[in-house]
Formats: structure tokens, C-alpha cells, sequence
């Protein structure tokens, strides 16, 4: 798909739930460059309804910063102004993550075979699947007609047979299929996607086609021992393309502008850790872990392949409540210091999802937003270790570098708490690089990929990936507060800096992002790294300086009753700052009268003074 | 910098246009016309009906008369397509007389085709009726929807308990739902009217309500394990604030007091992330010959701008922001995010997250709306 004319200048928008974050990459001496980002609130709910203001404003937003015009003044032209004398872009592309996710029926043959790599294909874009379908079913016809019209799916996927191979038995349940479509009369017809035995494409074509619209894929399982994923995630993008144009929300304004249309974020996500599973890095591959709003997503490199798990029912905003539904108020007040109750923990939720982009205020509030990111994250890697294929251990496989998206992990109070919330939620173990993607750079670049792959190789390396820094994960655990780890950095700027870390405890090395260090790691029996209790490493320093984490591996959880002094101790040494825990806040909501119901609440000013004293060590994403 | 917050729609007088549409499954009766256009509507009048078409049922007339041949069975079958039938009627007959057989309907509903042999029937579920729910003028109706025109305050509120209802409503009296339950429900002042609350209520208090036969509750919050509960109740429950203890915007209680005598549309929809409808309260008044304005939608923060706090510590607070820092702030919880300074009704200025903020859906430079 590569252009043939030159971009100079390429202009991404990722229209997530709560935010449209704009990326604007240009060329710099002879590379592309991230130059500015941008974001803005998503305008796809009422009272706006179109995605088109929320692009307006993040737009505007990157005018104001950097003083490039970039949005057309006459309303019926191009939405952006071609370049010219350092204004507009030659190239505007667009990813999409918000609205309600794809309804999917499945119709496969095997549900070990088709159905299952049926998935793997799901896997990646924004879709909730309704029900499936194979020979094996015991219901009706007319159970199935009625399932299918119920659930109103927005898509029919049919999978199944080898090229080739038995052609009756899937001609049978399309024939099912054809009986539905059949019978819709109103509302919206949904679309077929067809990724099955080749040899049947014309039939179902012939079959489904006078009745509704039926995009083609190459077979998912030409054979039984091969699988071939990439044509039909591909197809799916533009049926999602589709499904999105024809949604509320003014998605079809905002993909004409876009050279591809709306394709699902995830599918820049695929492309990019493609590109990065191929780089000779250690560990088996990345991993790359975002939590969105709505949407949470996890992907991870595996023998050069991407491998995709996409929860479309967890997420810290507008699925806060599905999110605690699975996790369960237990597994949040783990991560809490402070009382909590289930019921508080569940109002929180709700009204998290009345106003999902909003941000907490209190620690209290951060504490219980941070608690539910790792509880999603370790959903996520409990999905998708089955589909590693790297062994059922409760330890996360060697995946490196780490790279976090999403506003609640790239944009804690301190990267030494964003590292700290990937450390928990994950628990690598080894020598890991954690890095932070706070512009939605790899999805962005991942889709740029697709004009030019040249974009995303030159662009990831321009500095908008941050990286946290390199953490020491050793295997095993010894008793809290004994001698654990003896570190040695060595730093280029000549300055040593020599640490025992205790056992139970993390530290974070303080040191100043982008300088290289010798590190050396003695560790005390019961511990190891790659199976040897003494190493060095040179790595290369980041916001959150060199981590060393001795809390065990598999994580030890304090005890019940030390756990709000040891958490503390965490937040600590992973910030800087202590934490001023209220009391439960507003246990007792008087009865107000009307004559200034303002005034009522004066108790609540104590306690509320913003910290002045915090170094504010990391800087706003936002200018580049 | 530019930054364009979200909106709840707090206003004392606006011009207000609601649709009212039939859900997708649902078909139009159009054999009798509802309402047209410039019609004026009251708040529990009809305006779309239809029915709700239910599942189909597959008939293999074929193989319930053992008949092989389909031009045979063709013969047989005694309906046709887009034919109304009713429950036991006669769909399919073979032979005559005492020794006939019949195939009867299972339920009533429609012949949508017949295939192959096979009868295929709608079943009919149930009639469906969509309230205006405000009343006002019809400005466009047409088979599945219509919008309907209306002037007054409106109030958009958190929560909905999927129940409506127009009339009158009263706030509670100083000792709350305590002071309500010890009421003589026949001679109780709060009996069929909406009952206002400042303060959260609980389980109690609702049955309470129910106990005084009261047509409504509005209320800041309450606990979301009530949610449930709330749903089965028969009245409307509307939260202006959301879940758990939340303090109330004094801005809406207001308006609700500067307007107590009058009937009132409590609309409590079910928020659903995808859906245009809120839930929400009209309080329909006389606008004379000024037409009052429409919510401004699309409005950037500005110096002056009218806001309400929706997160705690300050949440249910309404403010005017005197000051938009051009670089982010460090709030108490150490993030560093972009705020803004709002001047409290208290004379207070706070640094509130600019996320935290709501717009009320006046145009900047209008007075506050609790002076119009």
C-alpha cells in the first residue's frame, strides 16, 4: 500500500472514548519526526453526536501550540489544508476506539478449529460476540433464525473448512444465515464477512449476497495445520470502517478525511508490534498494554508473531462497572491502603461510568482509579496467556520492552507510579525496559505503516516512546526487611551510587533520565535473575530512573495488617511524595436547606490543599 | 488554549426539542394518525404506537401433513403473506370434514412468507405506545418518530430509573422521608405529587415514597446497590448527582424552588452510554412572544464561563472560572493536569481539573441562570 508521492507531513487522529488525540509527524532533516501532539474531548456522544468537533477542537489545540494552521476556514472544502508554507498536511489518517464495539455473530464448523481461529481474527478490533454457530448445535432452525435476529448483530463472520475440503455441511449453516437475513425488514441488516473455504466464496456470495452486503477474506484455515489471519484482519478493519461510518457519532464525516477511513486503533497497534517483534531485542518479544475507557487491550510479540486480546467490557470510564463486575471489590481493596467498602467501591464505579472523563482528585480517588488498572491488566494477561502458548506458570513470560498506553498508566502523579502499577499488575521478572506511550504513538505509527513503513520505523526512534527505565525483577522472595538485593550503578557522568535494597521493598534509583549505567546486582540467597544470583547490565537510565524490586516474584501482598503501611512505603519510594490519607471522606451528608446549599459543606475545605512541595519531576506529555 | 468540557444542561428558561422514536423492532401503526405537525401535546398523550413484532415462528406444513410433494402442499395452505392471524386459526388443512386435519396458528401474528412449504409466522408481542413525556408542539412527526418543541427550565440529571411522569411536586419537609412516613397518607400534602429531596436517600426513604403514594422522587444520590430496587418501583426516581453520598447542586434545587406550584415532566430514562436520551426534568413555562434560546452545544472554557464540579472534593459546586492557567496544574493527588480556577458560590477559588467541569449550556456572557 505504499504512496508513490512524497509525504512530508502526515496528521493521525485516534478517536478514543473519552479522548481524540492528534499526532503530527513531519519530515525533519530527511526523517519523520513526531513534532506536536494534541488531544481534546470526544465529541461522539450527544449532545454533539459527531466525532468531527472533538477532531475541530484537538486541531485547534495543536494550532494554538505550535502556530501551524491545520483545519480548512471554508466549511464545504477538505476538512485539512493540503501543506503549504508550513501549514496544513499532506496525509490525514484516522483510528478509531470509540462507540459501542461490533456486535459479531460466528459461524464456523470446529469450534477447536475454525471457530477458535475465528477468535484470534475477533481478537483484534472492538467487537462483542453475540452467539456462534456450528453443525454441532442441538438447536432448531427456527431457534437459530431467532437467535440471530435477536441479538441483532452488526456482523455475520463465516469461517470453516479447509480450501477444498467439505463443502455441504457449511452450506448448510449459511443457508441458516440466509433464513435470518431474510427476514430482516427494518432496522439495520448486518454485513457477512466470509473467510472459509475458498471454494465456496461464490456460493455464499450468491447465497447472501442479493440480501445484504458480503466482504470476502481468504480462508482463516487453508489447512488444518495452518492458520492465516492476516487477509481476513484486514477485512474486518474495513467492515469496522463500514459499521463505524453507518453509527451514530459523525464517524462517516470524520473517515472521509482520512485517506483509510476509521480503522480500529487496534489494528495500528497489530502492524506496529509486528514491526517490533521483529527487532533484535532480548526477551521473547514486546508487550504492549492499554487501558482505555472503555476498551482495555493487550499485545504482546510472540515468536515474531503479534498475538492480540481485546476486553471490550473492561475499562477504568464508561465500563468501570462491567470492569468490577469481573474483578470484584476484594481484589480492588488489595491494592487500596484505606477502608473501602464493596458498596463504595461499587458507587465509585457507577459514577465513574456517569462521568467517565473525569479525573480523581483525592488520593483516595487515584488510589481506587490505579487499583482497578492493575486488576484489568492481570484479567488481561489471565486471557491471553492460554493463546502465548509459553507454559501455564503464574509468572509472565520474558516479554520486553513493556510499553503502556492509556491516560491512567502514561499519566500518574509520578512515572515512578506508572512503573510501579505495570510492575504490580504484570510482575515481570528478570531485566525488563518499561516505557511509556502517552501520545498513542505506536498505534498512530502502526497505521502510518500502511502509507509508508519508513514513517513508522523513523518516527518510533524520534523520542515519543518514554522510557521509564530498566527494572530489576529477581525471582523468588526473602523475609521482609532483610538485606535483598546489593546494587552498584555506575553512571556515565562518573558518579557511583551503591544501595542495599530490603526484602518486601522497591527503590527507584535516583538518577536523570538518558544516561547510560553500569548496574550490578548481588542478590541474597533465594533470589535470582535468569538463574544467577550475581549480574551486571548496562542500561540506559529513564523518568523513573533504574527500578529494583525486591517484593518477590510472584509478588508477595503484604498481610492484612501491614498492608496500608507497606503500600504507603511503595507509593514512597516510587514517588517521592507521602500520601495524606483522609478519613473516609463525607460519611455524614447533613440535610441541606435551600437557602445556599453551597454552604453547607464548609468541613469538607480542611484536608483538600494542593501539595506545593512536589518536585513535579514529569512533564506534561502534551508539546513535543 | 481552547478546551471544550462536557454538558449537563442546567437552564431556567430554553427552548427545548425532544424526539420521541419507536425502538428499531417495533412496526408503525400507521392505520390511525397520532399527532401532526404543529399539533401542541400534553406530556402523557400518545404519540407513536405500534407493535412489537416477537419471534418467528417456522412452519413445515409438508412435514406436519406428511406431504412430500410441494405443489401438494401449496394446495394445503389456507393464508398468504402480510395475513394477520390469530391464535388456533386455521393455517393448513388436508381433507374434509370431522376427518380433517388441520394446522392451527400458535400465536397471534403475521404471515411474513411462505417458502418452500414452510408458513413462516411473526408473532405478534405487544402493542407498543411512546409518551411525549414534555408536552409542548409537534414540529415533525413522521411514522417512527417525532419531535416535539417545548419552552421552560430544563434539568438533565445523573440517573433515571427508566419511569416517567408529569404533575406537581413539593420538597420534603425538614425531617425528610421521616417526617413523610409519619404522614396521614389520605390527607398528606405529598400524596401524587414528585417529592424533592436534598439530601441522599435510601431504601427506606423510597418505600417511604411508595407508602405515601407518591408519584415520584428526585434526589442527589443513593446507594447503587439500590439501583435494582429502584428499577422495579413504579414511580419515577431521578439522581441529579449519581451514586453514593453526593452533595447537591444547589443550582438545581434552586430552580426547582423558584418554580414550586408548578407541574413539572420528570423523565428518568436509564442513561445508556449510546443512547441520545437523559434523563431529565421540564418544568414548561410561558415564554410570551421572546423565544427563548436553544442550549448552547459547543462551547469553549472561557474566563466567566458559568461551571459545574462534578468530582469530589468539590463536587455539586457551581463556579465561575476567573482564570484558565496556560500550563498544567499539580492537584492535590499529584497529577499534574490542566485546571482551571473557579470561583465558588462561597467566594472560595479553587483549582479544579478541567475534566472535573461541566458546562450548563448557557452562552458565555449570560447572567447566571439562577437571575434569569
Amino acid at each position: 500500500m505504499a504512496e508513490e508521492t512524497t509525504i512530508n507531513s502526515l496528521l493521525i487522529a485516534d478517536i478514543g472514548s473519552v479522548h481524540t488525540r492528534l499526532v503530527l509527524l513531519d519530515l525533519v532533516e530527511g526523517q519523520y519526526r513526531l513534532v506536536a501532539s494534541s488531544r481534546a474531548r470526544t465529541t461522539a456522544q450527544p449532545p454533539l453526536s459527531s466525532v468531527s468537533r472533538g477532531l475541530e477542537h484537538a486541531a485547534e489545540r495543536m494550532t494554538e501550540m505550535i502556530g501551524r494552521r491545520l483545519l480548512s476556514p471554508e466549511p464545504d472544502q477538505a476538512f485539512f489544508i493540503p501543506e503549504t508554507g508550513g501549514h496544513g498536511v499532506d496525509a490525514f489518517l484516522a483510528t478509531g476506539s470509540a462507540g459501542r464495539p461490533m456486535r459479531v455473530f460466528v459461524v464456523g464448523l470446529t469450534p477447536e478449529i475454525s471457530l477458535t481461529s475465528a477468535r484470534h481474527v475477533l481478537a483484534g478490533t472492538y467487537v462483542t460476540v453475540t452467539d456462534s454457530l456450528n453443525p454441532d448445535d442441538l438447536r432448531s432452525r427456527e431457534e437459530l433464525v431467532n437467535t440471530i435476529l435477536r441479538d441483532e448483530p452488526d456482523l455475520i463472520f463465516i469461517v470453516g473448512g479447509t480450501d477444498g475440503g467439505a463443502e455441504d455441511i457449511l452450506i448448510e449453516q449459511v443457508e441458516t444465515v440466509r433464513a435470518a437475513l431474510s427476514l430482516v425488514t427494518r432496522g439495520k441488516m448486518p454485513t457477512v464477512l466470509f473467510a472459509g473455504n475458498r471454494e465456496l466464496r461464490r456460493r455464499v456470495d450468491a447465497m447472501l449476497g442479493s440480501l445484504t452486503t458480503v466482504f470476502a477474506a481468504k480462508n482463516i484455515r487453508p489447512s488444518l495445520q495452518e492458520e492465516n489471519l492476516f487477509p481476513a484482519q484486514i477485512e474486518l478493519a474495513m467492515v469496522y470502517d463500514d459499521y463505524r461510518s453507518s453509527s451514530p457519532g459523525g464517524f462517516a464525516a470524520g473517515g472521509r478525511q482520512s485517506r483509510i477511513g476509521v480503522i480500529p486503533t487496534t489494528q495500528g497497534y497489530m502492524s506496529a508490534i509486528r514491526y517490533l517483534s521483529e527487532l533484535p531485542e532480548p526477551g521473547i518479544g514486546p508487550l504492549c498494554v492499554d487501558v482505555g475507557s472503555a476498551n482495555s487491550l493487550l499485545m504482546a510479540g510472540v515468536n515474531h508473531e503479534p498475538r492480540f486480546t481485546i476486553r471490550t467490557d473492561l475499562g477504568v470510564g464508561h465500563n468501570a462497572v462491567q470492569a468490577l463486575a469481573h474483578i470484584t471489590p476484594a481484589s480492588l481493596q488489595r491494592w487500596l491502603p484505606f477502608d473501602s467498602s464493596p458498596a463504595d467501591l461499587r458507587d465509585y464505579a457507577w459514577n465513574k461510568q456517569l462521568y467517565p472523563g473525569t479525573m480523581p482528585v483525592t488520593d483516595e480517588d487515584l488510589m481506587i482509579e490505579q487499583a482497578f488498572a492493575r486488576e484489568i491488566i492481570r484479567l488481561l494477561v489471565a486471557d491471553a496467556r492460554p493463546d502465548w502458548g509459553l507454559g501455564h506458570g503464574s509468572l509472565l513470560p520474558h516479554f520486553d520492552p513493556i510499553i503502556a498506553a492509556g491516560a491512567i498508566l502514561t499519566e500518574a502523579q509520578h512515572p515512578g507510579i506508572s512503573a510501579m502499577l505495570l510492575l504490580d499488575a504484570l510482575q515481570p521478572a528478570g531485566i525488563t525496559r518499561l516505557r511509556l506511550d502517552p501520545h498513542n504513538l505506536l498505534s498512530a505509527l502502526g497505521v502510518a505503516a500502511y502509507l509508508d513503513p519508513v514513517i513508522m520505523v523513523q518516527a518510533l526512534e524520534s523520542g515519543g516512546i518514554v522510557n521509564l527505565g530498566t527494572a530489576f525483577c529477581p525471582l523468588g522472595s526473602v523475609r521482609d526487611g532483610s538485606d535483598a538485593l546489593y546494587v552498584q550503578i555506575r553512571l556515565a557522568d562518573g558518579r557511583v551510587i551503591n544501595h542495599t535494597v530490603k526484602g518486601g521493598e522497591i527503590w527507584m534509583a535516583p538518577t536523570v533520565p538518558g544516561l547510560q549505567a553500569r548496574v550490578t546486582v548481588k542478590m541474597r540467597r533465594g533470589l535470582s535473575i535468569q538463574g544467577k544470583r550475581r549480574l551486571s547490565a548496562t542500561v540506559m537510565t529513564g523518568t523513573a530512573g533504574i527500578i529494583f524490586d525486591a517484593r518477590g516474584r510472584p509478588l508477595v501482598m503484604p498481610r492484612t495488617k501491614t498492608r496500608a503501611a507497606r503500600f504507603l512505603q511503595w507509593q514512597y519510594a516510587m514517588s517521592g511524595r507521602e500520601l495524606s490519607l483522609s478519613p473516609k471522606p463525607q460519611e455524614d451528608i447533613q440535610l441541606p436547606s435551600l437557602d445556599d446549599v453551597d454552604d453547607l459543606f464548609p468541613d469538607l475545605d480542611s484536608g483538600f490543599e494542593p501539595f506545593s512541595d512536589f518536585d513535579g519531576g514529569f512533564e506534561q506529555q502534551e508539546p513535543v | 488554549m481552547s478546551y471544550y468540557p462536557d454538558m449537563t444542561i442546567i437552564q431556567g428558561m430554553a427552548r427545548i426539542q425532544r424526539e420521541r422514536r419507536l425502538p428499531p423492532n417495533v412496526v408503525p401503526d400507521t392505520s390511525s394518525t397520532l399527532v401532526s405537525l404543529g399539533m401542541p401535546t400534553q406530556a402523557m398523550q400518545i404519540v407513536l404506537q405500534g407493535d412489537m413484532r416477537g419471534e418467528y415462528r417456522i412452519l413445515d406444513v409438508g412435514k406436519f401433513f406428511k406431504v412430500r410433494d410441494p405443489d401438494e402442499v401449496e394446495t394445503l395452505i389456507q393464508v398468504h403473506p402480510e395475513q394477520r392471524v390469530q391464535f388456533g386459526q386455521e393455517l393448513a388443512r388436508r381433507g374434509r370434514g370431522r376427518r380433517a386435519k388441520v394446522l392451527q396458528s400458535p400465536a397471534d401474528g403475521e404471515v411474513v412468507r411462505i417458502e418452500r412449504g414452510q408458513i413462516i409466522l411473526q408473532v405478534s408481542e405487544r402493542h407498543v405506545e411512546i409518551l411525549a413525556r414534555v408536552p409542548g408542539d409537534i414540529e415533525d412527526a413522521e411514522a417512527r418518530a417525532v419531535q416535539i418543541v417545548t419552552r421552560g427550565a430544563a434539568i438533565q440529571c445523573a440517573w433515571g430509573n427508566g419511569q416517567s411522569v408529569f404533575g406537581p411536586y413539593q420538597f420534603l419537609p425538614e425531617d425528610g422521608f421521616f417526617a413523610l412516613s409519619k404522614m396521614d397518607v389520605s390527607i398528606s400534602e405529598y400524596r401524587n405529587v414528585v417529592v424533592i429531596s436534598t439530601a441522599p436517600v435510601s431504601k427506606g426513604d423510597l418505600l417511604v415514597a411508595r407508602q405515601q403514594e407518591a408519584w415520584g422522587v428526585v434526589a442527589p444520590s443513593m446507594p447503587s446497590d439500590l439501583r435494582e430496587f429502584a428499577m422495579q418501583l413504579k414511580f419515577p426516581v431521578l439522581l441529579t448527582e449519581g451514586f453514593g453520598q453526593r452533595r447537591p447542586t444547589s443550582l438545581i434545587y434552586n430552580l426547582l424552588q423558584t418554580n414550586i406550584g408548578r407541574t413539572a415532566a420528570f423523565d428518568a430514562v436509564t442513561p445508556d452510554p449510546w443512547s441520545t436520551e437523559q434523563p431529565e426534568i421540564v418544568i414548561p413555562l410561558p415564554s410570551g412572544s421572546v423565544t427563548p434560546p436553544t442550549p448552547a452545544l459547543d462551547q469553549p472554557l472561557q474566563v466567566g464561563t458559568q461551571v459545574r464540579i462534578v468530582r469530589r472534593p468539590w463536587e455539586g459546586f457551581i463556579g465561575e472560572v476567573v482564570e484558565l492557567p496556560p500550563k498544567p496544574q499539580v492537584i492535590e493527588n499529584g497529577l499534574q493536569v490542566r485546571c482551571a480556577r473557579v470561583q465558588l458560590s462561597n467566594s472560595r477559588v479553587e483549582v479544579i481539573p478541567l475534566a472535573n467541569l461541566e458546562l450548563l449550556g448557557q452562552s458565555v456572557g449570560r447572567p447566571p441562570i439562577d437571575q434569569l
